[in-house]
């Protein structure tokens, strides 16, 4: 047993011995001989076994839907949080819905759609959840990112108190997180555990269901809805390329622009990786440089002619070339369905060589950010070139967000994991990226990819402030890797110096 | 008089004033906050010097009220909460640091006004989401910092739009910058890599800015900020939608925000409109007034470099369809007033007077944040309230800004009073007060609150201020920044 029978039994009393479990099976299910799993089923439940671990010192980790995890090697407790999976509301008329952790996108939008409405997504994808956590996604254009779209939030803290953000705290409702006075929406991300919250939606001029055709992953659409369209353009330069985004997002035409590299978007529309690589061959001899797909949606008669006027004219200006792979019906449905529902995800990152590794940045685009790209990128090429990672033509992508008020940018490795050199090879690029960026002062880069004192000394010293926030509400250390671990990319507690590398279990 | 003495000495003889005129200048503003006069002025012009005045006040344990705005002071925020008090002025800090079109940002600092920085940025093919008519002497920091709500809701993706990033001397007298500006490097080793600053979100998973608004200067002191702009259309088609029944012009407006048909946005009754435009005063007031519908809804289509007239038309047709459905009809003027006139006037501050001074001298503003299906019941508690304590419900101006591109609603009631009429005054600060109270028990939410109501509201949620006080024992722990404001 991992943590102590009197503690076990506390956490039974709260949960039901049903949602609480340190059985060896159970830990090999989810990959960690340390961990005791408890399932809570609503927020008071939440807080009082957060109570409980901070009463016996138990490291606590939660995560809700999650795409990766990265169980610690000391004895803890993971908090699953799959049985609190309820869409609570969806208000039309004042744009927002509010769910649990364990609502997944796909569930959310599904009902959206029925309602002539949509919702930011994660880059993670449909299946991860629908709360706005941080992450960035293919509708940044018109929907912004996770950080912004949350409204009114439930939080339960490290230590178990629960706090209702903004209008649910005063009267109940879920339209505003903010205030009274300083909004505290600037620290739920440090650590805790988001019980319930309200995010924005959006209006969605696509159909109310899709009527898909064929199997997966190969969906098509027996037609491509009149109002809406798919192409892929490739530009001779990254800057005509960045002129393209930036006329796009200022005439407010489109409502998905996603950096794709051909190989992202030969990963989308094939089944599997020999039929993918062809694809990305045939892909890479067409186009002229980089790329991005562009999908437009008309919302009523004259709006979707009208966006599609101005798009030709500033790819035209800016002398884009359509991939005419994309252009084809099926490839255009298949393209058309995967990316407003993003379901491609793990087929373009995990699918080619059973791990990724990825840099990005946050800012601008249109700045600094494409340069530090180009460079990585080159690095990227000479691990290609030794056959370390997979051969993708080291492209790099990224989107504008807000109508390119801010943006996205990235480039990863596609490798094999259990191949050492390739492994070391990928997290030596890594730092040597993040580096750069630093180095550069082009953007502070991922924190996992280098110390953080070495990123936070160049960046105000946010590690330290962040770590004074994160004791002040979890004084007893327990909660390193609660907060920004929703999907499994990150957790609040390595932006800090505050926790021990192996917080001590009470053993039994 | 030494520690003045000290004060006075980091920003020079001549930035820092003891006059008893002075002092009675800042110990009072028009709302009901009991005045308290302060210690001492110090009028910095550098961020060094605010750094410096901050540690200073942290070993003299002296309590610091920053202020950006000129007068008149309208909440309460800047009126020392106590005795000893040292008010920083940062309305003499002017400068517009930057504005690059580019990437649709500027940067100031916080002296800056409306009335300065729009002229800046209307040169470089940019326009500010701002307030509704904001005085002339409001400081854009300011305004932003206090969240006010703006007119364009289309371009308010996030509460705290448009602010990008702050530079901060948190109450500790350490210097942060928050977002982009945060690192890697200085601000001038970021602008030399040809970065900006302008993502308002981290570093690492916190977002820092969001804990400085609303804090009414409890957290430190803002020495610049930066914010987005949007583009400056080529073409503008403004209209107004009259109607007595609020509910069509709600419904229409969320439908408006919704498919981000219309840039600015916005509903008033008649008082307001009247207030607003009226040039000639009584007689333009009376008359305007009684030519308006109850409730109108103002809003403008806006085309930009790519086929301005097309897309006004295409758009113009869509609207024209939603109007249809709804059961309203969109018209170029209401009453005497033409949605062209309503148009120059919200895309600039104020005239002078304040138009909220204009009728009778002085006014009291009750807002709130709230949604559509509340409305009705929170006006005619509002009505009711105003009959009971004898204020005329037809006097009572209200504004109505959808926000957050429709997810929220900010409702202002303005009370126009006499602030030489005593009993005007009293049933005024009874009717800011009960309506208060009795407004919270239908939903509206005080995300800002202020003066004599604010502790009042924000004791409502024991939760929330015992986790502000923890942020605030970080940032400020010797509780130097403004005490005695909201739960501090």
């Amino acid at each position: 047993m991992a943590i102590s029978k009197e503690a076990y039994k506390e956490i039974e009393d709260v949960v039901g011995p049903e949602n609480i479990s340190d059985d060896p099976s159970i830990k090999d299910a989810y990959r960690s001989q340390y961990l005791t799993v408890v399932l809570p089923g609503n927020t008071e439940e939440v807080a009082a076994v957060v109570k409980l671990f901070n009463k016996h010192k138990i490291p606590f980790q939660v995560q809700s839907t999650g795409w990766s995890f990265y169980p610690p090697e000391y004895d803890f407790i993971f908090v699953d949080m799959r049985r609190m999976n309820r869409i609570i509301e969806i208000n039309e008329k004042n744009m927002y819905a509010v769910v649990e952790p364990y609502v997944i996108v796909a569930e959310l939008q599904a009902e959206l759609f029925k309602r002539g409405l949509t919702c930011n997504m994660k880059g993670s994808g449909a299946n991860t959840t629908a709360l706005a956590m941080s992450g960035h996604g293919h509708m940044g254009l018109s929907t912004g990112t996770g950080d912004r779209n949350d409204l009114a939030t439930e939080w339960v803290t490290d230590e178990g108190e629960i706090i209702r953000l903004g209008t649910v705290g005063a009267s109940g409702e879920w339209f505003c997180g903010d205030g009274p006075g300083p909004s505290l929406r600037g620290v739920i991300r440090i650590g805790g555990v988001m019980t319930k919250q309200s995010t924005k939606i959006y209006h969605w001029g696509g159909p109310t269901k899709y009527a898909l055709e064929g199997n997966s992953p190969r969906y098509t659409l027996p037609e491509i809805p009149a109002n809406m369209m798919v192409r892929y353009y490739s530009f001779p330069t990254v800057e005509k390329l960045i002129e393209a985004e930036l006329k796009i997002g200022e005439s407010e035409i489109a409502f998905e622009l996603m950096g794709f590299c051909p190989s992202m978007v030969s990963s989308n529309i094939t089944t599997n990786n020999e039929e993918d690589f062809a694809t990305l061959e045939r892909f890479t001899k067409e186009v002229q440089g980089p790329g991005f797909m562009v999908i437009i949606i008309g919302n009523f008669p004259g709006d979707f002619e009208y966006k599609k006027m101005v798009l030709e004219q500033i790819i035209k200006e800016t002398k884009g070339k359509s991939l005419k792979a994309v252009e084809d019906h099926n490839a255009e449905a298949t393209l058309l369905f995967q990316c407003t529902r993003v379901t491609g995800s793990i087929r373009e990152t995990f699918r080619a060589g059973g791990m990724f590794s990825s840099m990005m940045v946050q800012g601008q685009r249109y700045d600094l950010h494409v340069e530090w790209l180009e460079q990585a990128a080159v690095w990227k090429r000479e691990l290609i070139k030794k056959g370390l990672i997979i051969a993708d033509d080291g492209q790099q992508f990224g989107w504008g967000e807000e109508q390119g008020h801010l943006g996205h940018t990235e480039i990863f490795c596609r490798y094999n994991p259990y191949d050492a050199d390739s492994f070391k090879a990928v997290h030596d690029w890594m730092d040597k990226v993040a580096k750069l960026a630093l180095t550069g002062h082009y953007s502070v880069p991922v924190n996992s990819a280098l110390p953080i004192e070495e990123i936070g000394s160049q960046a105000c010293n946010y590690h330290i402030w962040l770590g004074k926030i994160k004791q002040a509400f979890d004084p007893n250390l327990v909660g390193a890797r609660t907060g920004f671990s929703y999907v499994g990319a990150d957790t609040a507690g390595a932006h800090t110096l505050v926790y021990p590398p192996k917080p001590p279990a009470k053993q039994p | 008089m030494v520690v003045e003495a000290k004060f006075a000495k980091i920003v020079g003889a001549g930035n820092a004033s003891s006059q008893k005129e002075t002092l009675e200048e800042y110990s009072r503003d028009m709302s009901f906050v009991n005045p308290v006069r302060p210690a001492f002025i110090v009028r910095p012009k550098t961020a060094a010097e605010i750094e410096k005045i901050v540690n200073l006040a942290n070993e003299t344990n002296t309590p610091l009220v920053p202020v950006s705005s000129g007068s008149p002071h309208f909440r309460g925020d800047t009126v020392p909460g106590t005795g000893g008090v040292v008010i920083v002025d940062l309305s003499g800090m002017k400068k517009i640091i930057k504005i690059t079109r580019h990437n649709r940002v500027a940067m100031v600092e916080p002296g800056v006004t409306f009335a300065e920085l729009i002229p800046a940025v209307t040169r470089e093919g940019l326009r500010l989401n701002m307030p509704l008519l904001p005085r002339q002497s409001k400081s854009v920091v300011g305004s932003m910092l206090e969240r006010e709500p703006v007119i364009m809701p289309k371009y308010q993706w996030d509460s705290s739009d448009p602010l990008a990033c702050i530079e901060v001397v948190f109450g500790n007298g350490e210097t942060f910058r928050t977002g982009q500006a945060a690192g890697p490097g200085t601000i001038e080793e970021q602008w030399a890599a040809g970065g900006v600053q302008k993502t308002p979100y981290g570093p690492g998973p916190a977002q820092w800015q969001r804990l400085v608004q609303g804090a009414q200067g409890t957290m430190g002191i803002v020495t610049w900020a930066s914010l987005r702009c949007e583009l400056l259309p080529e073409l503008e088609q403004p209209f107004v939608v009259g109607s007595a029944n609020l509910g069509k012009l709600t419904d229409l407006a969320h439908w408006l925000v919704r498919m981000k048909l219309v840039n600015e946005c916005f509903m008033v009754n008649n008082t307001d409109l009247a207030a607003i435009m009226a040039e000639k005063w009584p007689t333009d007031y009376c008359d305007l007034k009684d030519s308006l519908p109850r409730w109108i809804l103002f809003y403008n289509v806006a085309g930009y470099h790519y086929s301005p007239e097309e897309r006004v038309s295409t758009q113009i047709k869509g609207i024209t369809d939603i109007c249809k459905q709804v059961g309203v009809e969109p018209v170029k003027a209401a009453g005497k007033v033409s949605a062209n006139e309503i148009l120059k006037t919200v895309q600039k501050p104020s005239g002078e007077p304040y138009w909220k001074l204009r009728y009778k001298g002085a006014c009291q503003d009750i807002f709130f944040i709230t949604i559509y299906d509340k409305l009705e019941r929170q006006l005619s508690i509002m009505n009711e309230l105003a009959n009971q304590y004898g204020f005329q419900s037809s006097d009572i101006g209200i504004y109505l800004q959808p926000m957050v591109q429709g997810t929220n609603c900010h409702c202002e009631f303005n009370l126009f009073y006499d602030p030489t009429n005593p009993r005007e005054v009293a049933r005024v600060k009874t009717l800011y007060t009960k309506a208060t109270e009795a407004l919270m028990k239908v939903g509206a939410f005080f995300s800002r609150p202020y003066d004599t109501t604010a502790r009042m509201i924000v004791n409502q949620n024991a939760a929330s201020v015992d986790a502000l006080n923890r942020v605030k024992g970080v940032l400020d722990p010797n509780h130097i920044m403004n005490p005695g404001k909201l739960c501090f």
